[in-house]
């Protein structure tokens, strides 16, 4: 087993399935706790999901993650077997999503090549004593169903009993003694399988232990002093030592062929030493046994309706980094072959139709790899179910989650980005934005509150709303907060609401007194707005007191590709992203004036801009300089406008974002770039940052 | 080559035990992820052997067992099982199942058990 740890693809399948069981358990908790009771379907399907998991995590030689999962299927497994009892549904809840979290730390472990050591016995023994108590109050029941009238069921290894009557009718009588392999596991059933096996040879005989399926101890006996069973058969000394060496797992046979007398005198021995209680106890529960398989069959018959059948594979994401990395690549490569300068002004009919042909392909191939990274936002919403739950549970806060829209797709690399931003927004909304019960009744607003989350398309954007009907932003608390910070940037009463609202995102801003548990770990909403930022996205807010507050989350679908607006600036190329170009032209000598700080402004009708002369501030050489020879472009995102100027427009094309290269990176302090990219006739072009532009225009 | 059907719902099982065989110079001429498929392909294929996870969604390995004994009474079918299932243990070989295996096993348990059914 050891070579197989190390094993790298095994290892990925296994963190792939346990983390895709964990998640699927999670929810089937949560929704049963919702529903006020666990169905026999989803004990099935729980105590399922836990036995894989134990045994996948044993292979694997995890034993935390192993340990935690043979508890919870032990409790399922009991709650299977007596599903007449009336259960604490909130305790289980509680200690199965215990386990979960354990196991998913461990996974975090595992996934960043640590060792997954967690400490699970504290949990295993509340697991342990919760069952404990459990039983108890079951076993009465247990009883009764035990002393219930068994239909006399003739069980073959007790067949002695009516072979002690009639005269022997076989010839030689052997003993065999067996030890299996160690570490082979359930030598009882190994053991069992023997004696179902000898019935093909003899039915006369006995085996010591005696109760190889209801005796707990009965494996760990075997492995001791190995199994004994006695037989009498027509059958020679070789052909019995052959039947025995046929068993699997076999690590030592000894088999001697002994008197009849001696079989018959050990076989009464044996049957004075079994109590007549005992034996009567072990053929009830025999019985019992019987209808415990049949509770399973019907059971693992349920599962059906639930179980769907996959149709999915997965994928490598880094194999899918490199399909879209190619695309981009053969996109450009495209572009260079039919845009070539060498057939530049050429009548090609044949090959313009060939070319057109070939671009329509590979707009559809772009398409389909898009859409293969495309994953709709319902895992990460659902997860949000759990949040609601621990914190309304801990805060006691009644809380109601509504999801809207989670089939909405985005690229998988903006999942990961927006998942720990969304949860930090529904945190808040619980921690700082429904009241408490009471409070709520006094302002007439049902006691319980809504947090709504909701996905929905835009144009190129996705737009994830955190909504919830919570006091709303306190205006002069936000104004007081920004004062005690020094974050005021400009006079109060100057400021416009979305712009007092939308302080509460700079750094250092938190207007909790408390920092509580599941909010404001030190880490505000300007982490929030990092986050979205780094994918492009932008996030706004609005508030009315007493009626809620909506964030929302401005995602661009994909990252990859946009469509933008070449420009070019001396010998240099820039891309503007086109869906944040308003207008661009070349202006008139009478529209520019300069002001006394000796700011160069345009005016627009009507409206004044300050003009950003890209050269200076890219620090490229140009002999453009006089805007009236080159091109003005106003470009708007967020809500905020900057005015550039540059040579000339090239023209529209679909780009592929490349991230800029780290010395790129660390020269662009101003963060006027976004990005970069290949143009079709091989050179580079810089994608510009439009809110990094508006930021340097503010500056200046 | 011995022909070997893995009948499993984790695929991580499926991988695993696949692995193993591989090495051994096992063919592995199908896979099925749940009961009902198990007994198609071994219909299918007619495999030598089957290795098959007793708790699966649709139908059981048991169910698969006595299926697949009913239309090949002679089929070599092996468990894969973990503690705890003692009792659906002894229900599968009642049924026919020739051994099993009580995860975590290792490699050479699952190569000489295979082995040693089909009389290698």
């Amino acid at each position: 087993m050891t070579e197989l740890y190390g094993n790298e693809p095994m290892m990925e399948m296994f963190l792939f399935e346990t983390s895709q069981l964990i998640e699927q358990l999670e929810q089937l908790i949560i929704s049963c706790e919702k529903s006020g009771h666990y169905t026999e379907d989803t004990i099935n399907e729980i105590f399922r999901i836990m036995h894989t998991i134990k045994g996948s995590s044993s292979m694997m030689m995890q034993d935390s993650i192993s340990a935690i999962s043979h508890s919870i299927e032990d409790l399922f497994f009991f709650l299977r077997e007596n599903k007449h009892k009336v259960i604490n549904n909130s305790a289980i809840s509680d200690l199965v999503l215990e386990g979960i979290d354990l196991i998913k730390v461990e996974i975090e472990k595992l996934k960043n090549g640590d060792k997954a050591d967690g400490n699970t016995s504290e949990l295993q023994d509340r697991i342990k004593s919760f069952l404990a108590d459990m039983q108890i109050d079951t076993s009465s029941q247990v009883v009764s169903e035990l002393k219930s009238p068994d239909n006399e069921k003739q069980q073959y290894y007790l067949s002695m009993d009516k072979k002690k009557i009639i005269a022997s009718k076989y010839k030689n009588a052997f003993k065999a003694t067996i030890h299996f392999e160690e570490d082979c596991e359930m030598e009882n059933i190994r053991a069992y399988t023997i004696v179902h096996n000898v019935c093909d040879i003899t039915d006369e005989f006995f085996h010591i232990p005696e109760n190889l399926i209801d005796d707990d101890e009965s494996a760990g006996k075997i492995r001791q002093k190995g199994f004994q069973i006695y037989l009498k058969t027509d059958s020679s000394y070789e052909e019995v030592q052959d039947f025995f060496m046929q068993t699997l797992f076999l690590r030592e046979l000894k088999l001697d062929q002994i008197e009849d007398s001696e079989y018959e005198q050990l076989r009464d021995a044996k049957q004075k030493m079994n109590d007549k209680e005992e034996f009567i106890a072990s053929k009830l529960s025999e019985e019992h046994h019987e209808d415990n398989h049949e509770v399973n069959h019907e059971g693992n018959k349920e599962i059906q309706s639930i179980s769907t059948k996959q149709n999915v594979i997965s994928v490598n994401m880094a194999k899918l980094d490199k399909l879209m990395d190619l695309v981009g690549e053969m996109v450009i490569a495209e572009d260079m072959v039919i845009q070539n300068p060498d057939i530049k002004g050429l009548e090609l009919e044949n090959f313009q139709k060939a070319a057109r042909q070939l671009q329509k392909i590979s707009s559809e191939i772009q398409d389909i790899v898009m859409s293969i990274r495309m994953v709709p936002l319902s895992a990460t919403f659902l997860k949000m179910h759990r949040i609601v739950r621990d914190m309304s549970k801990k805060l006691g806060k009644k809380v109601n989650l509504k999801i809207i829209g989670e089939e909405t797709e985005v690229d998988k690399n903006v999942i990961e980005h927006i998942s720990d931003p969304i949860m930090h927004l529904v945190r808040n909304a619980i921690d700082h934005g429904i009241e408490f019960p009471e409070e709520r009744t006094a302002k007439n607003k049902p006691e319980e509150g809504t947090v709504t989350l909701e996905a929905k398309n835009a144009g190129n954007d996705v737009l994830v709303i955190v909504k919830d009907d919570g006091r709303g932003l306190n205006k002069e608390e936000i104004l007081k907060k920004a004062r005690e910070n020094g974050l005021l940037y400009k006079a109060e009463a100057e400021m416009s609401e979305r712009e007092i609202y939308n302080m509460i995102f700079l750094p250092g801003f938190s207007t909790k007194d408390n920092v509580t548990e599941f909010s404001g770990r030190g880490v505000g909403m300007d982490v929030v707005v990092k986050n979205i930022e780094t994918i492009g996205g932008s996030v706004s807010i609005d508030s009315t007191p007493d009626q809620g507050s909506v964030i929302t989350l401005k995602i661009p679908l994909t990252l990859a590709i946009i469509d933008g607006m070449n420009i070019r600036v001396g010998s240099s190329y820039y891309t503007i992203p086109t869906i944040s170009i308003r207008e661009s032209f070349r202006p008139q000598e009478d529209s520019i004036f300069t002001d006394p700080n000796g700011n160069e402004l345009i005016m627009v009708r009507g409206q004044c801009f300050p003009i950003l002369r890209l050269h200076e501030l890219l620090k490229v050489r140009t002999d453009i300089t006089r805007f009236t020879d080159g091109i003005i472009t106003i470009a708007e995102q967020d809500g905020r406008t900057v005015c550039l100027f540059s040579d000339e427009l090239i023209g529209q094309q679909q780009v592929v974002v490349k991230a800029l290269p780290e010395y790129i990176r660390k020269l662009n302090k101003t963060k006027a770039l976004a990005g970069c990219t290949l143009l079709g006739d091989g050179s580079i072009s810089l994608i510009l940052d439009i809110t990094g532009l508006a930021n340097i225009k503010g500056l200046a | 080559m011995k022909r070997v059907l893995i009948v499993d719902d984790a695929s991580f099982m499926r991988m695993t035990i696949g692995m193993m065989l591989k090495k051994h110079n096992f063919e592995i001429v199908g896979e099925a992820e749940n009961g009902i498929e198990g007994v198609r392909k071994y219909k299918e294929l007619n495999p030598d052997i089957v290795t098959m996870d007793i708790t699966m969604p649709e139908i059981s390995g048991i169910e698969a067992l006595k299926q697949i004994r009913e239309f090949d009474p002679k089929a070599n079918v092996i468990m894969i099982t973990a503690m705890g299932q003692e009792a659906l243990v002894r229900e599968a070989v009642m049924n026919g199942a020739k051994s099993f295996l009580v995860k975590p096993f290792k490699e050479e348990q699952l190569i000489n058990v295979l082995n040693k059914i089909l009389g290698v």
